[in-house]
């Protein structure tokens, strides 16, 4: 080669070198808050699985417009104030794009107060008890109106007026049977009986012996946690079958299911917007790429898929908005919608809800559910009933506030 | 390639290459960034009439909750279910009045209904058939507006029903449902039906989507693809399309009405290539799409394109003119000086160039024409010059020519004296040979087979040794003559020297077989026609060839033995009794050297010696020995004894046989000396064969004379035996023969002639020889008894000795008989195993013994 040829084309390549240094793929980072020890640890890590597909299943499609996403995983230690302070430290520190976790109300409320301070963005998955919205949060569980509502009124119209309440003494199972003694009032039904149990309270006998007693057409049980076995275990000591009381859970999974004996709560039901016993193309896919990611043997949930879709739904919006503006990124994210495992989601820009499907199932031996009952469609979501006043409605914020 | 097209090129290259690439590059990225564009336009129109549609919904949605809230319809709800199913025109009256402001006023509603919890549908505006039906019994229980009662009554929510046909309308519905609360309790369902104008037209406005652009609603109903709003374009006339679902994957309706939301240039319904968004309409259920046609879109970057491949192709133009002229300042003076140089070349040294170039090109045209004129001046002396030497120079050539031309004369001259014989005329040895090496190659290519004939005329030297030289040269002319006669032009006759020729026979024939006939042919005339007597000066001269023959077939003889072969089949001929042809082969080649092999010893015997002396008894009438003929013997160490007869004749053709008679004359006189010193030998005489080589030689007298004096023998007792070839040898000197044998004759010797009768002496010629015995040859002895030829010409010998006063002894007398006829005809001495086989000297001396 003549030599005056080699200077333009080391030129070149070292114009390339500089090009290729120079758009040097950056990391996006996002951060997952869930407690991994603690009395939360088992129904909250599988969620981490959950984000860690999404994010990984990002990264191996090219990431958003070229970069990764990079996960960082904070213990929240079960405890709310100590995971509202991982999450400072992940906005101020780590500067994150985002958040992801939380499980328990009082968990969220702490971070929420963290969240809307930074006016950050954070996903929460789990079913709540509503009367809340943020311009800072995503809300990718259910409202009572997408579960515990139509549950209520799925169980009056099958079984009859008379209901049972028992739940864990806090936040949630409070507000929702506050809810469901107006929706019981309203459709002329009877509160047959409301007992609250410590958190992790494993002595129900006393309960059974009252739901016995009482003999309620159906039992709402919002319990949380280990306490569901001890009560469904006192149930059945107390001789009570499904057949002749059912118990309507709210936050029986195929997680929890998973853990319990074998046939402890056949017959049962739960509602969720989704159960992994779903027939769709979406979900057969979302299934399989977990149990390929984490082991045959592992069950998905609702929540699980309540964190999947919200990391989706997220990427989406980043890759619409093209920046990683947060304010843009909530503006792109007030106009998603995607086939999830579930069903058809859309975001609802005025509640950062989602539209959901409900679905009821009857809980089998298999630790599956069998469906009983489905919505047509996604349901829009409503954090405020329409049927409580705005009186009741003020009465029940500033009681949980 | 040219200056001037590459200066071209290069300018054209620097100036407009860039440019184009760098518009190129503008224009796609242009075009990526209008494409960008243009999908964040649709894409935010989407998102925007997503919005309107959305909140048009939710506006609709607040009016039915304000409406299900409100104190007058619950009022009037509970006076309708109150007496319901009777008609209660006055309450009736008060409702539709009262939601006439939404129906007819502002007309976003079409019909207003409430139902009771049980079903029943109490009031309607518009009275349509579905007026006091039970929507959980009735005949419209699987309508939409069942369903959002269903709904509102089950989740105490507000709710939006699908849009599809609902047939008491006559139309497509959709309806929003609300429950009504009292108190806390739940009385009924207050549901409203949509205007379907308005909400079309809120859909499909396409304002800000310019001429081609629309928004597009569907929804899935089962197995297909509804679309829910009228098209802007129809398709086979229809306003509103319905396509299967499996068959519509690829349009972005379908991927709206999955939930998804994009952007993207695609095909739409119609085929057309858009530029489209599409979103989800939760509310509704329904997909949504936004486009535009991608024509339109990109109209304004095809306009941009035409105007940059204008804009270059303008300075490609503009640039081209300048370049053009920028390199014809450059590559025409240098073409003029090119031309200039090429035609100084050509020697037209009174060309000049243009001085008028700028730069460097001026400074290079006044140096060219300076160099010009010094050129022409240099040219001129040296042309002058030139013309001198070229007359010179002629004169020389004329001389060279005349000297090459006499060179040429005497190597011709040369070349015919070293190719060809001078006797003859026909090539010679070394033609021969050069045309043998070429013959052969010819065959080794054609594969044809060859001869070659070795002739010897048999008896030549006696021609030449008795006619003389001149005699032979012309019959070697004669011989030359017919031997051309015989063979064809192309054949080469060839003379090696003395009497041999060497015929060369060339493309006798591929097969072996065919080319041995046709040569054994050739050489059979040719010995024929050479046996003819010769006409030598008026003298008829006998002769006839031997001819060896060798065939040969391409290059695997060498030269030297396939002459060598022919060479020896001719002494075959020979050997077989001369006049013949012979050809070549092995055994032949053995007799040879079997022949070569017996000179080298015979060397070894004469000095080693192993030669020896026989005796045969010579007797007179009277049967008493008065003599003997010495015969020499070869005692070969290998082989025994050998007789004369096979080495004589080859001692003859080499030096030897002179060697081989001074020892045999030596031996004899040794022998005479000792019988001389005993009284009763002394008488005997001893009688020696001389050869002609023996005898030719010039001191052979002195010789004899020499080995008498040496051994003290008495002369007359040695008598030497001279055949006619010997004394008849060389007729010129027949003078010198005689004066030989005088002077023999003075010396004491007595001389005999030997085998007389078997050559032509002539008697004139026998006459003047001092003989002293005649020796009649055993060949007419023989036949004595029986042939009277023989005998006739042994007597007439006899009497011819007789005459000349010779005495005669006959040789080879074997029986009594013949002894007999010779002793009555005068004979009387004879020789022959009738008295004694030749026999060693002992034997011979106890022979003599007793006598």
């Amino acid at each position: 080669m003549k030599k005056w040829l080699l200077i333009p084309v080391v030129m070149l390549v070292l114009f390339f070198l500089y090009r290729q240094h120079h758009i040097a793929n950056p990391v996006i980072r996002i951060g997952v808050l869930h407690s991994l020890t603690g009395t939360m640890a088992g129904s909250e890590a599988p969620l981490v699985d959950a984000v860690r597909l999404a994010v990984e299943e990002t990264n191996q499609s090219g990431g958003i417009h070229g970069a990764k996403i990079q996960m960082i995983v904070s213990d929240c230690r079960s405890d709310a104030n100590y995971c509202a302070a991982q999450a400072e430290k992940l906005i101020s520190q780590d500067k994150v794009d985002a958040l992801f976790g939380c499980w328990t109300s009082a968990c969220r409320k702490a971070v929420k107060n963290v969240v809307e301070k930074h006016h950050h963005l954070l996903f929460y998955p789990l079913q709540y008890e509503g009367f809340e919205q943020s311009r800072d949060i995503f809300y990718t569980g259910a409202v009572p109106n997408q579960q515990i509502i139509p549950m209520v009124a799925w169980a009056m119209q099958t079984r009859g007026r008379r209901a049972y309440l028992i739940g864990s003494d806090y936040i949630f199972p409070h507000v929702a049977n506050q809810i469901i003694r107006k929706l019981l009032f309203a459709k002329s039904g009877e509160v047959a009986g409301e007992r609250y149990v410590p958190l992790g309270s494993h002595d129900f006998d006393q309960v059974a012996k009252e739901i016995a007693s009482v003999h309620p057409d159906f039992v709402l049980n919002t319990l949380n946690g280990d306490s569901n076995r001890h009560f469904f275990l006192a149930l059945q000591k107390a001789g009570i079958s499904a057949s002749d009381i059912p118990v309507f859970s709210s936050s029986i999974a195929e997680a929890e299911l998973s853990s319990m004996p074998p046939g402890l709560m056949t017959g049962h039901y739960a509602a969720w917007n989704y159960f992994e016993s779903v027939k769709s193309t979406e979900n057969r896919a979302f299934i399989e790429n977990f149990h390929r990611r984490f082991g045959q043997q592992r069950v998905v949930d609702d929540p699980m898929e309540a964190a999947y879709i919200g990391v989706h739904l997220w990427v989406n919006a980043m890759r619409e908005a093209g920046s990683s503006n947060i304010s843009a990124i909530k503006g792109e994210l007030e106009k998603q919608a995607m086939n999830a495992p579930e069903g058809i989601v859309a975001v609802d820009a005025d509640t950062h809800h989602l539209w959901k499907m409900v679905r009821i199932g009857r809980i089998r031996p298999d630790g599956q559910f069998d469906i009983v009952w489905q919505s047509g469609r996604s349901i829009g979501p409503r954090p405020f009933p329409f049927f409580i006043s705005r009186a009741d409605r003020e009465k029940i914020e500033s009681e949980y506030k | 390639m040219k200056i001037f097209t590459r200066l071209l090129l290069l300018f054209l290259l620097l100036s407009v290459l860039p440019l184009a690439l760098l518009g190129y590059l503008n224009l796609q990225q242009d075009k990526a960034r209008l494409r960008a564009d243009a999908l964040g336009r649709v894409g935010a129109l989407a998102d925007k009439k997503a919005m309107q549609v959305r909140s048009f919904l939710a506006e609709r949605e607040r009016n039915v909750r304000f409406l299900a809230q409100s104190p007058s319809a619950i009022a009037g709800f509970e006076r309708l279910s109150r007496t319901y199913p009777a008609d209660s025109a006055e309450d009736e009256a008060l409702m539709k009045q009262y939601f006439d402001r939404y129906i007819e006023e502002s007309a976003v509603f079409y019909d207003v209904f409430m139902i009771t919890p049980k079903g029943d549908v109490i009031f309607t505006q518009k009275h349509e058939a579905d007026f006091a039906t039970n929507l959980l019994t009735g005949p419209w229980r699987n309508t939409q507006l069942a369903e959002v009662f269903r709904d509102a009554s089950m989740t105490l929510e507000p709710v939006f029903s699908r849009q599809e046909m609902y047939p008491p309308s006559n139309g497509a519905a959709l309806f929003i449902a609300a429950p009504i609360m009292k108190d806390g309790k739940f009385v009924g369902v207050l549901a409203m039906q949509l205007s379907n104008a308005l909400f079309f037209k809120i859909a499909s406005d396409a304002v800000g989507l310019g001429q081609s652009g629309e928004a597009v609603f569907g929804r899935k109903d089962e197995e297909y693809m509804v679309m829910a709003t009228p098209l802007r374009y129809l398709v086979d006339g229809k306003e509103v399309l319905k396509l299967k679902l499996a068959e519509s994957k690829h349009l972005s309706l379908y991927a709206a009405i999955f939930g998804r939301s994009g952007e993207s240039v695609k095909k739409d319904y119609r085929g057309v290539q858009v530029v489209s968004a599409w979103r989800y309409l939760p509310e509704l259920d329904w997909g949504m799409v936004v486009k535009m046609d991608e024509d339109e879109v990109f109209a304004s970057i095809s306009q941009e394109r035409a105007v940059t491949f204008e804009f270059v192709l303008v300075l490609l133009v503009l640039s081209g003119i300048l370049a053009y002229y920028f390199a014809r300042q450059i590559s025409k003076p240098l073409e003029s000086l090119a031309k200039t140089a090429d035609e100084m070349a050509k020697g037209s040294l009174d060309q000049r160039v243009d001085e008028s170039a700028f730069g460097e090109l001026g400074i290079f045209a006044k140096a060219f024409n300076r160099m010009a004129v010094n050129l022409q001046g240099i040219y001129g002396t040296l042309e002058d010059r030139i013309e001198e030497r070229t007359q010179e120079l002629n004169a020389t050539n004329a001389k060279l020519h005349e000297e090459i031309a006499a060179r040429r004369d005497a190597e011709e001259e040369i070349r015919n004296l070293a190719f060809y014989d001078v006797l003859t005329g026909l090539p010679n040895r070394r033609l021969l040979m050069d045309r043998l090496s070429l013959a052969l190659a010819l065959s080794q290519r054609n594969r044809q087979f060859g001869a070659v004939l070795f002739l010897d005329m048999d008896n030549f030297k006696t021609l030449n040794d008795t006619l003389g030289h001149d005699y032979g040269d012309l019959m070697l002319v004669e011989v030359s003559e017919r031997l051309k006669s015989c063979v064809r032009d192309a054949d080469t006759v060839a003379r090696l020297g003395g009497d041999e020729f060497v015929v060369l026979l060339e493309d006798i024939d591929m097969q072996a077989a065919q080319a041995l006939e046709k040569v054994a042919l050739i050489a059979e005339k040719i010995r024929e026609v050479l046996a003819h007597p010769y006409l030598l000066s008026g003298r008829e001269h006998h002769s006839s060839p031997s001819i060896g023959v060798c065939m040969y077939l391409g290059q695997e003889t060498p030269i030297d033995a396939l002459l060598k072969h022919a060479d020896m089949a001719m002494y075959g001929a020979k050997a077989a009794g001369k006049n013949t042809v012979r050809f070549f082969d092995p055994v032949m080649q053995k007799t040879v050297e079997k022949h070569a092999a017996l000179e080298r010893d015979l060397r070894l015997a004469v000095s080693g010696g192993q030669l020896g002396l026989h005796y045969q008894i010579q007797v007179d009438g009277d049967r008493r020995v008065y003599g003997a003929e010495a015969l020499v013997r070869w005692m070969n160490p290998v082989s025994g004894m050998v007789l004369p007869g096979e080495f004589i004749p080859l001692a003859e053709e080499s030096s030897l046989i002179v060697e081989i008679g001074d020892w045999v004359l030596d031996a004899a006189c040794r022998q005479l000396s000792v019988w001389q010193s005993h009284e009763s030998t002394r008488n005997l005489t001893i009688a020696v064969n001389v050869s002609a080589q023996q005898f030719k030689l010039a001191d052979f007298v002195e010789r004899v004379s020499a080995v008498l004096n040496a051994h003290g023998v008495e002369a007359s007792k040695l008598k030497l035996e001279l055949t006619e070839s010997v004394v008849l040898s060389d007729a010129v000197e027949v003078a010198d023969v005689v004066a030989k044998m005088r002077a023999l004759k003075a010396l004491g010797v007595k001389l005999a002639l030997d085998d007389f009768g078997t050559g032509y002496s002539s008697l004139a010629y026998l006459k003047q020889l001092p003989l002293d015995q005649i020796k009649i040859d055993q060949s007419f002895v023989r036949h004595i008894a029986t042939d009277y030829n023989d005998a006739l010409m042994v007597k007439t010998i006899i009497d011819l000795a007789q005459n000349f006063d010779l005495d005669v002894i006959a040789e080879g007398v074997e029986t009594e008989a013949q002894l007999a006829f010779l002793n009555q005809h005068g004979c009387l001495a004879y020789q022959g195993y009738l008295f004694g086989r030749p026999m060693p000297i002992e034997t011979l001396e106890e022979l003599l013994g007793p006598g």
